[in-house]
């Protein structure tokens, strides 16, 4: 439905106006440019999409940022009209999202996924294809949780020292020297993000909480399906510049 | 009575000014230890959005480009050629298109507009996101040393073509005025017939993304909200079930709304289910999902929805089992 237009919208004028809808719109876009232009300047596009497909925050900024600017440019007509209240409000809702992302701080998916996401399974890359030979991360762990070949090349090296990044999940089920390790592995963008596990053991009691960023150095002995860490090391972190894994 | 309506919008910009400031400091002051569920929210939410507005805007790009710069003469000596042929060829030009099923929207509305065949636009539109050379190479990646990687490259390029040109063929002989929502408001301001060039083609690229953005946004919202609320686990059960397995990844598809280009690798961490169920997922996701939903429903006509669920559904339920049959 369309509102009645005011006068000077509808009166056609030999002198080009700037058009208020236009305007709108192009503010608009402006704003989701601001936004991708934020994510690209504060490394920020790390928090939503892998390491992969960050190339997309660029090419992002730069079409809307044409799209903006040519919106712009293109605002003064010999018909300006106004938006009417129900595409004000469109364009407002257009504009929630941009400016949502631009002022929330930064934060990761913490543990409330954990159980939601399905188990890394490594895909193509991290487990049948890649050999478990070089340095273990939590890549390899991930991948040996799924596949048979991956587990037995990592059963192959128990005993052998690990460092592992990530954050610390909740499971009541587990002894006060232990703690449950995960961290989420992010193939194109959040959305598809899995999850890798490791139980750690031998963690001083009480030290850390769900939540926690923690660093573990200790040896891997992968039980069965299960991998366990004895921790040598459990340090506290800060949160680190790229909280996802790329498999 | 000028007058009124002055004052109306007036007060809508006032409330609209309001609601961002209002969604600008609840945001800055959001504690996400607080509520992790809204936390996970958000989070889905945005990367969808930076993920998928990318797409958006070189689909509307390409859109504005097609609409200014090809004289639809063009389209209308395609249009000549039997059906039969229009299908395999706008299936197959999908693999010229590579950008993930957002980005494809917009450009086969545009197509259908400018005087292609509705049924062979819907059919471009439908196959791209499958068919191109990135979403090929991703799927070659994910499955990259698995006994069922040919199956999976192989199936997922075929089953794509053919179920785009079965829902092209059910669309059948449908106008492009019974296919097309009409444009929005908005739109019919973005452009006026007497302008030069440049100023419609932005006018063009402009109302396109301010169209498509706001189902973009709506269908991000619904699958974030799907992806918080609903364990991916729930699907578990029914991996070993003949039928089920596949009916179950294809709702999971249409529920996580994945981009095409990144779906492999999601699809390959479900080990628990055969080939045929990962293929299921591959090919009915990026042709249904519940973003593509929000943008069918904005872009197309009522009743084109639930006939592309029910064609794309069918048919690669159909196909998929026989995938079932052979390689389990």
């Amino acid at each position: 439905m369309k509102t009645t237009l005011a006068p000077q919208a509808t009166e056609a004028s030999a002198a080009p106006r700037w058009s208020p809808v236009r305007v709108a719109a192009g503010g608009v876009l402006t704003l989701w440019a601001g936004l991708f232009w934020f994510l690209l300047l504060t490394g920020r596009s790390s928090l939503y999409l892998s390491s992969r497909t960050d190339w997309l925050v660029p090419m992002g900024a730069a079409i809307l940022t044409v799209a903006a600017v040519g919106r712009i440019a293109s605002a003064r007509t010999t018909h300006p009209e106004a938006p009417s209240r129900r595409e004000t409000w469109i364009l407002g809702a257009i504009a929630v999202p941009a400016v949502l992302l631009l002022a929330l701080p930064p934060i990761t998916l913490g543990t409330y996924s954990v159980d939601r996401r399905s188990s890394f399974a490594g895909s193509g890359i991290g487990a049948t294809a890649r050999a478990v030979t070089g340095e273990l991360d939590f890549v390899d762990v991930g991948a040996a949780q799924s596949f048979d070949a991956a587990l037995q090349q990592l059963t192959a090296r128990g005993g052998e020292p690990i460092t592992l990044e990530g954050i610390v999940a909740e499971d009541a089920g587990l002894p006060a020297d232990e703690l449950l390790l995960a961290r989420y592995i992010v193939t194109c963008c959040v959305a598809d993000a899995t999850v890798a596990r490791v139980r750690v053991v031998g963690v001083p009691p009480g030290a850390f909480a769900a939540e926690d960023w923690v660093r573990v150095e200790g040896r891997v002995y992968p039980v069965g399906r299960e991998v366990l860490v004895a921790a040598e090391t459990v340090e506290a972190i800060p949160v680190p510049d790229r909280p996802y894994l790329t498999p | 009575m000028a007058q009124a309506v002055r004052t109306a919008r007036d007060r809508t910009w006032l409330l609209v000014g309001g609601m961002l400031l209002l969604v600008a400091v609840a945001a800055r002051t959001f504690d996400a230890q607080q509520l992790p569920w809204l936390r996970n929210l958000v989070i889905i939410f945005g990367s969808l959005l930076v993920e998928a507005m990318p797409f958006i805007a070189l689909g509307a790009l390409v859109s504005a480009a097609i609409e200014v710069f090809v004289p639809a003469s063009a389209f209308a000596k395609i249009a000549l050629l039997p059906r039969s042929l229009q299908l395999p060829a706008a299936a197959i030009s999908g693999m010229a298109f590579p950008v993930c099923e957002c980005g494809s929207v917009p450009v086969a509305r545009r197509l259908a507009r400018k005087g292609l065949a509705p049924s062979a636009a819907v059919t471009f539109m439908l196959a791209a996101p499958i068919v191109n050379p990135v979403v090929i190479a991703s799927t070659a990646v994910a499955y990259r040393g698995r006994d069922t990687f040919w199956v999976m490259v192989l199936g997922r390029f075929t089953l794509g073509l053919v179920v785009a040109m079965v829902v092209g063929w059910v669309i059948g002989a449908m106008r492009p005025q019974d296919l097309l929502r009409p444009r929005g408001d908005l739109e019919a301001h973005e452009v006026e017939d007497d302008e030069p060039r440049w100023r419609r083609f932005f006018g063009h690229l402009t109302g396109d993304l301010v169209f498509m953005a706001r189902f973009l946004i709506l269908g991000a919202l619904l699958a974030a909200a799907i992806q918080t609320f609903v364990p991916q686990s729930i699907v578990d059960r029914v991996a070993n079930l003949p039928i089920l397995s596949l009916v179950a990844m294809m709702a999971l598809a249409y529920l996580m709304s994945l981009c095409s280009e990144s779906d492999a690798f999601v699809a390959a961490s479900f080990v628990a289910f055969g080939p045929s169920a990962q293929l299921a997922f591959l090919v009915f996701g990026p042709m249904v999902d519940m973003k593509l939903s929000a943008l069918y429903v904005g872009t197309y006509s009522s009743g084109f929805l639930r006939t592309t669920v029910i064609a794309v559904g069918a048919t690669t339920l159909v196909a998929t089992m026989w995938v079932q049959v052979i390689w389990g």
